[in-house]
């Protein structure tokens, strides 16, 4: 276990460091510059001279990646070219903004969706089965987006008026403080990814409930209840943990098209906004961390996988 | 949005001294030969006219007190609150709340209103120098008084030759080291050339004047509102400046500044209740809140265009001929329709249409196939296929690009149009494309021509440098006399009209919309959303 983990450690490094490579390249390759895509229309030679000088972007390509690679490597995410600001200190609130709006999806959105492929199963082919297999088809069909813009008619601006439209959070308050801002963005990621887990759930408990173990559990006369969750569900999960995991990745960069719906102020808009100013050590800074909770939620997974499944838990012992 | 979501909002402050008026701003017209550059560089913005097609502004009483929350897009982490560096939308709102230029064209585009200036006349009758008279008494928001070192310091921060700002490029003839301070209130300015255009050339959002020492982490100004708290890409707070040197103004308390990243988001805000007003309104969108009761659109025609550019020094379209017949392809009341769902009006290839000198006696160009087919025969250029590069940089442009490439079929020309991302449109080939587009704001005529249509223009992307209208440029300049001028400015716009390198099919309309909550907006024929975004002028109606 202890290997696997260094061993998984190491390779998650490697790839972040493959990634700061490949996003740096991506950038350099955008037309024009940070001074350009600022200035935008009113480039004339004198203010756009003025301004690279300004951003320090004359200097080559390597230098500009080693400066900023000698940076991550002591903790320093670098200085914002749109802003002047460190990048840690324009992003730190829009993380944990970000962060607390899929935490609050994933927190609801797994036991519902796990809870609901359990029920689906236990009914299988019956019409609640049949009627909710449709549904979450059709919600796992739609874009991200619709299904926000959907929420966003019925609950703020055209049937009821009871949610904001947007979320906007004063600047310096975190989602937290607003708790009313955050209800449509999670619902809609909640939409986008109940299907996928409910529908992994519900066909690997259908799979289970028709193994003889689960055959044998009720032949001695073990209650339903127990033969359900104490033997059916720990060994139907292992499939629903792995696209969990896929899922919640999914989110941290999902997220960036429900934030741009609501206009939710969270890295989302941060990288649209990052990229189209060809800030590159702010979309650095962000692909990094998207990289990051890509890794770390597999390795969580692999992990999991290997705590509910006895024979990979004892194979090294 | 129903009443109840709005109702929560702004009742309170009833107990608020009840200031009405109907109050004029305190005009003061000067002097000058009238003209204006209007907005410097780009904003999104609109033009307008003041016909305000489906709602007039409210004209009930206003109150004051309240809190009004403005929601605007095109910002984002780049946004700066620095009085001379304003690029988005966003930013412009913020300048034209918190600091002022020494004059400035109010939103109906009528004359220059002096602003912190009283007065800014020629000396001696001559358009080579200026003097500019400081009104009496006006505060900075930290309460010292504007004077002329204020003026001096303002105008050299703008022209610094090592960090020049937006409004450089419109005053950048002055001749820095020769200002002059002639007492308190008085500073002397030359120019490195005769031009009766620099009092709307100085009269810019841009050029707002900042005490000695500004610096925009502080940012003080003297406008109707002080700066609070900003965050760039997010919102910016500024309250009630309570020394304003307009009496009444501004009626509103507080002012939040809404960044948003798309107009969807925007728009949903608005009928949602979550913000009060709204610039740029899709015009997809406009019987959607007309149809809302407790919404207003606000439509102005303005003089803001979009043009076509042909570079006159690069085949096909330095034979003159080609640039007429290209002229003569546009369907313009099919353009206004399919383009701007009809909010805008025909153009007849020539731009400052509010200016008393503007070109009106010339017959308005209609399309001609057959005459533009015959133009090209002449020149040699039957069945000509060209690429027509276009980017997203105004709403509306792509749209038009298609629609001039349909239309050109007609002619037997084959128009490619090559739409590429904003970045590469300002990248290494911006100004130098053969056959583009561009949008501009509405300005005076000099002033345009300062800015586009000269070979010393910043954004001349037409390369347009005809030895004649070059003269004749430097003459009108000379003019003080307004009579005298417009005659010159009338040949030489005659030379626009019969060779220029640009096509402007029309005169695009802006939208705003806002809650009927609301009143004191005026259309902005200035282009400049929300009546120049003078958010003094608005505030709570009872």
């Amino acid at each position: 276990m202890g290997k696997f983990l260094i061993r998984r450690t190491l390779l998650g490094l490697l790839t972040l460091f493959l990634v700061s490579v490949v996003v740096f390249v991506a950038t350099q390759a955008l037309p024009g510059n940070a001074a350009r895509a600022i200035l935008g229309r009113d480039a004339t030679p004198q203010r756009l001279a003025a301004l690279t000088e300004q951003l320090h972007l004359n200097r080559s390509v390597f230098d500009q990646y080693t400066h900023w690679l000698s940076g991550i490597l002591t903790g320093n995410l670098g200085t914002s070219a749109a802003t002047q600001e460190p990048v840690s200190q324009l992003l730190s609130g829009r993380i944990l903004d970000s962060a607390f709006l899929v935490l609050v999806a994933a927190v609801i959105a797994i036991p519902l969706s796990i809870g609901f492929g359990v029920w689906m199963a236990m009914r299988r082919d019956k019409a609640v089965d049949v009627v909710g297999s449709t549904i979450s088809l059709i919600f796992a069909a739609l874009p991200e987006f619709v299904i926000g813009i959907i929420l966003a008619l019925v609950f703020a601006t055209q049937v009821f008026h009871v949610l904001p439209a947007v979320s906007l959070i004063p600047p310096g308050d975190h989602a937290w403080q607003h708790p009313n801002v955050v209800i449509l963005p999670a619902a809609t990621l909640i939409l986008a990814v109940t299907p996928y887990i409910s529908r992994i759930m519900r066909g690997s408990m259908i799979e289970v409930l028709e193994s003889d173990y689960v055959t044998m559990a009720r032949l001695k006369g073990l209650p339903e209840r127990t033969v359900i969750w104490r033997h059916a569900v720990p060994n139907a999960i292992v499939p629903a943990i792995q696209v969990s995991a896929l899922q919640l990745a999914w989110m941290a960069g999902g997220v960036v098209v429900v934030e741009f719906v609501f206009s939710y102020p969270g890295v989302g808009a941060a990288l649209v906004d990052a990229v189209g100013n060809r800030d590159v050590p702010t979309v650095q800074a962000l692909v990094l961390i998207i990289a990051a909770v890509y890794v770390v939620l597999n390795v969580l997974a692999d992990l999991a996988t290997i705590m509910v499944t006895p024979r990979l838990r004892t194979a090294g012992q | 949005m129903s009443d109840e979501s709005m109702r929560d909002r702004r009742d309170h402050p009833l107990t608020r001294r009840e200031v009405l008026h109907g109050a004029l701003i305190g005009t003061a017209t000067l002097g000058a030969g009238g003209i204006l550059a209007a907005c410097g560089s780009s904003s999104g913005g609109g033009g307008s006219s003041a016909t305000a097609t489906g709602s007039a502004p409210t004209t009930g009483a206003i109150k004051a007190g309240g809190m009004l929350r403005v929601g605007a897009t095109g910002g984002g982490a780049k946004d700066t609150i620095d009085a001379h560096l304003p690029t988005a939308d966003t930013d412009i709102m913020r300048v034209w709340n918190l600091y002022e230029p020494l004059a400035v064209r109010p939103p109906d585009f009528g004359p220059l209103q002096m602003m912190l200036a009283e007065s800014l006349e020629p000396e001696n009758g001559s358009s080579k120098t200026w003097i500019v008279k400081l009104r009496s008494g006006v505060q900075f928001h930290n309460g010292k008084t504007v004077t002329a070192d204020d003026v001096i310091f303002s105008l050299n921060r703008i022209l610094d030759p090592k960090d020049p700002k937006v409004g450089a490029t419109s005053i950048g003839y002055i001749d820095a080291p020769g200002l002059k301070k002639i007492d308190s209130l008085t500073v002397r300015i030359p120019l490195k050339f005769a031009n009766a255009a620099f009092p709307d050339d100085i009269g810019q959002y841009f050029n707002g004047i900042v005490p000695v020492g500004y610096d925009p982490k502080n940012p003080v100004g003297t406008g109707a509102f002080k700066y609070q708290s900003f965050a760039p890409g997010q919102q910016s707070v500024f309250v009630k400046n309570p020394n304003y040197w307009q009496t009444g103004r501004p009626y509103v308390d507080q002012l939040t500044i809404i960044d948003f990243p798309d107009s969807t988001a925007r728009v949903n805000a608005l009928l949602g209740g979550q913000v009060d007003a709204i610039d740029n309104l899709p015009t997809g969108q406009i019987a959607q809140i007309q149809g809302n009761s407790s919404l207003k659109v606000l439509i102005a025609q303005t003089g803001e265009w979009q043009p076509f550019t042909m570079r006159v020094d690069s085949p096909p379209f330095n034979d003159v001929r080609v640039r007429q017949a290209f002229r003569l392809i546009v369907d313009r009341k099919q353009m206004v329709e399919q383009v701007l769902s009809g909010q805008g009006r025909i153009a007849n290839d020539l731009y400052s249409p509010f200016d008393p000198a503007y070109l009106n006696t010339v017959p308005q160009r209609a399309q001609d196939l057959e005459q533009a087919k015959s133009l090209l025969k002449q020149a040699g250029h039957e069945g000509l296929t060209v690429q027509l590069t276009t980017a997203d940089v105004f709403q509306g442009v792509v749209a038009a690009a298609q629609v001039f490439a349909q239309q050109a079929t007609g002619a037997g020309v084959k128009v490619n149009v090559n739409k590429i991302d904003t970045g590469t449109f300002y990248g290494a080939n911006y100004l130098k494309w053969t056959f583009a587009q561009d949008f501009w704001a509405t300005r005076e005529y000099l002033p345009q021509v300062a800015q586009g249509s000269l070979p010393s223009s910043p954004f001349n992307e037409t390369h347009w440098a005809d030895p004649a209208f070059i003269k004749l440029i430097g003459e009108a300049r000379a003019t003080v006399d307004d009579t005298k001028r417009k005659q010159i400015l009338q040949e030489a716009q005659m030379l626009e009209y019969d060779k220029g390198g640009y096509i402007i099919p029309y005169f695009s309309n802006q939208i705003d919309a806002y809650s009927a909550k609301l009143g004191g907006f005026i259309p902005p024929r200035s282009g400049f959303p929300l009546g120049n975004y003078w958010f003094k002028n608005v505030g709570f109606v009872s």
